[in-house]
């Protein structure tokens, strides 16, 4: 067979159009599930309150649950893709699962392999200690003895505020840090907003209240890249749950702290 | 097997993991001074002391010879405070090691003291001594002797068990093999290193016991 010009030119026109529709069939990605009347959303269940097992066995916690309103909302049955942390973007590169919604911080980083929606919800880190301390900022933290958690977020970023003279000193559970809190062998630890709350509520005689926020991650949902249409319809959703307060209802319920304002994407 | 072993990162912070290491030997070193003391005392009143002090002692040396050392930890670090005795990290760490060590090594000279002739002590009450004064001036010097092998693999024990107390913030050698596996994430070149430096540690204190035996039960037997 001869081989021309036309033919190189058909060939790649053929390749041309088969780029392009794939393309296209990516941008309908909303339409697919709206079709298919079924989403798949990531479930990571190793991180309470945010994704845990209930006693059925069932995933549940806040994102979980903001996974179930969001297919409710949309109108279409909700299929959960069960991730370990680490798979969570994988899951959506290898559409294994159309939306992420598994605590992922909102990272710049992370912003190269996925796009974010607005933020839907938060981690703070913070500084906590019974009444007597006198912390009120990071500048305080100055010859107080803090506690905190090995490999945590924490642990990452309480040191670079914390002025020199403050004496950080490491555990290597939540459980050996929080009870040296309530030993008195620290004056005050860092952690997680819904944990010291939780430690509070659990120990009342011992007065302790978030002293100050070190650093708040936000959490997105993720859409593989270039999905417009899915990501314009989650945004419209976190901004609709945003105002009419369900979001705030579903944090509050799973985490037993209020959930801070979101800014906007 | 493909990993790749990275060390540099490890090297780098090689300061802050001797400083963790010779935390460790001073924490074990402190705890073997007073442990012995603590031993050579009890071992005395469990052997010689009057009934009540015996059954005491051999309360406190059953007792910490059958709970797990984490827990005496934990109950001096975090449960004294609640009365009122607090001590710091480290502090707790070498009263705990102090306590369990002298438990152990008790049981270790109240074997040597038993293994000395009737017939010494019998020559110290001929001569008119006292109790104490046979034991210390008849008894101890002969049966450290044939314990002391026992008494030193009893201080490694001590030596590697103080890995231990990172639970409680102590910032020894472990400790700081932690913290490092958990900011630079190569858990087996820290872990490798640390492993490493324990071996050291605990063969040159083996070195230091098989002289200080030398010195003392050897050539001083000969002067």
């Amino acid at each position: 067979m001869q081989v021309t010009v036309r033919h190189l030119a058909a060939a790649c026109a053929a390749l041309f159009a088969v780029a392009i529709g794939s393309q296209a069939a990516d941008a309908q990605a909303l339409d697919r599930i709206l079709k298919d009347k079924k989403i798949r959303i990531t479930a990571e269940v190793t991180s309470p309150p945010f994704g845990i097992l209930d006693k059925d066995n069932k995933p549940t916690g806040s994102e979980v649950e903001t996974a179930r309103q969001l297919a409710k909302d949309l109108g279409v049955e909700l299929e959960l893709v069960q991730v370990t942390g680490p798979q969570r973007i994988p899951a959506l590169l290898s559409d294994r699962a159309d939306l992420a919604i598994s605590s992922l911080s909102i990272t710049t980083d992370r912003a190269k392999t996925v796009w974010f929606s607005s933020p839907h919800g938060a981690l703070s880190i913070v500084i906590g200690g019974g009444k007597n301390v006198n912390i009120k900022s990071a500048a305080d933290l100055a010859g107080k003895k803090i506690g905190m958690t090995r490999a945590t977020l924490e642990e990452q970023v309480v040191p670079k505020v914390a002025p020199p003279g403050t004496n950080i000193v490491f555990f290597d559970e939540h459980s050996a840090t929080q009870q040296a809190l309530l030993s008195g062998q620290v004056d005050a630890i860092g952690g997680a907003a819904f944990l010291l709350n939780e430690l509070g509520k659990r120990n009342p005689d011992k007065g302790i209240e978030t002293k100050f926020t070190v650093v708040t991650a936000f959490y997105g949902i993720a859409v593989k890249p270039g999905n417009f249409d899915l990501l314009q319809w989650v945004n419209t959703w976190v901004f609709v749950n945003k105002q009419n307060g369900v979001l705030a209802k579903i944090y509050k319920e799973h985490t037993g702290v209020d959930l801070v304002d979101l800014p906007n994407l | 097997m493909t990993y790749v072993f990275q060390f540099g990162i490890v090297f780098d912070q090689l300061p802050l993991l001797l400083e963790g290491a010779l935390l460790t030997i001073r924490l074990a070193a402190t705890a073997m001074v007073f442990g012995l003391a603590v031993a050579v005392m009890c071992a005395y009143l469990r052997t010689s002391g009057p009934k009540p002090v015996r059954v005491l002692v051999a309360a406190y040396v059953e007792g910490i010879r059958n709970t797990p050392f984490l827990v005496q930890l934990y109950i001096i670090y975090f449960s004294l405070p609640a009365l009122g005795i607090r001590f710091e990290a480290n502090q707790a760490a070498v009263v705990a090691m102090v306590v369990s060590f002298g438990a152990y090594a008790t049981e270790i000279v109240r074997a040597g003291v038993q293994s000395v002739p009737v017939g010494q002590v019998e020559v110290g009450l001929a001569l008119g001594l006292k109790r104490f004064q046979i034991y210390r001036l008849i008894v101890l010097f002969p049966a450290l002797k044939v314990v002391f092998p026992a008494l030193a693999s009893q201080f490694i024990l001590l030596l590697l068990g103080s890995s231990v107390v990172s639970a409680i913030s102590a910032n020894e050698l472990t400790a700081v093999a932690n913290s490092l596996q958990s900011t630079t994430f190569r858990a087996f070149e820290v872990y490798i290193v640390a492993t490493v430096m324990y071996l050291t540690i605990a063969v040159a204190f083996r070195g230091f016991f098989a002289a200080l035996y030398w010195i003392v039960f050897v050539r001083g037997r000969e002067r």
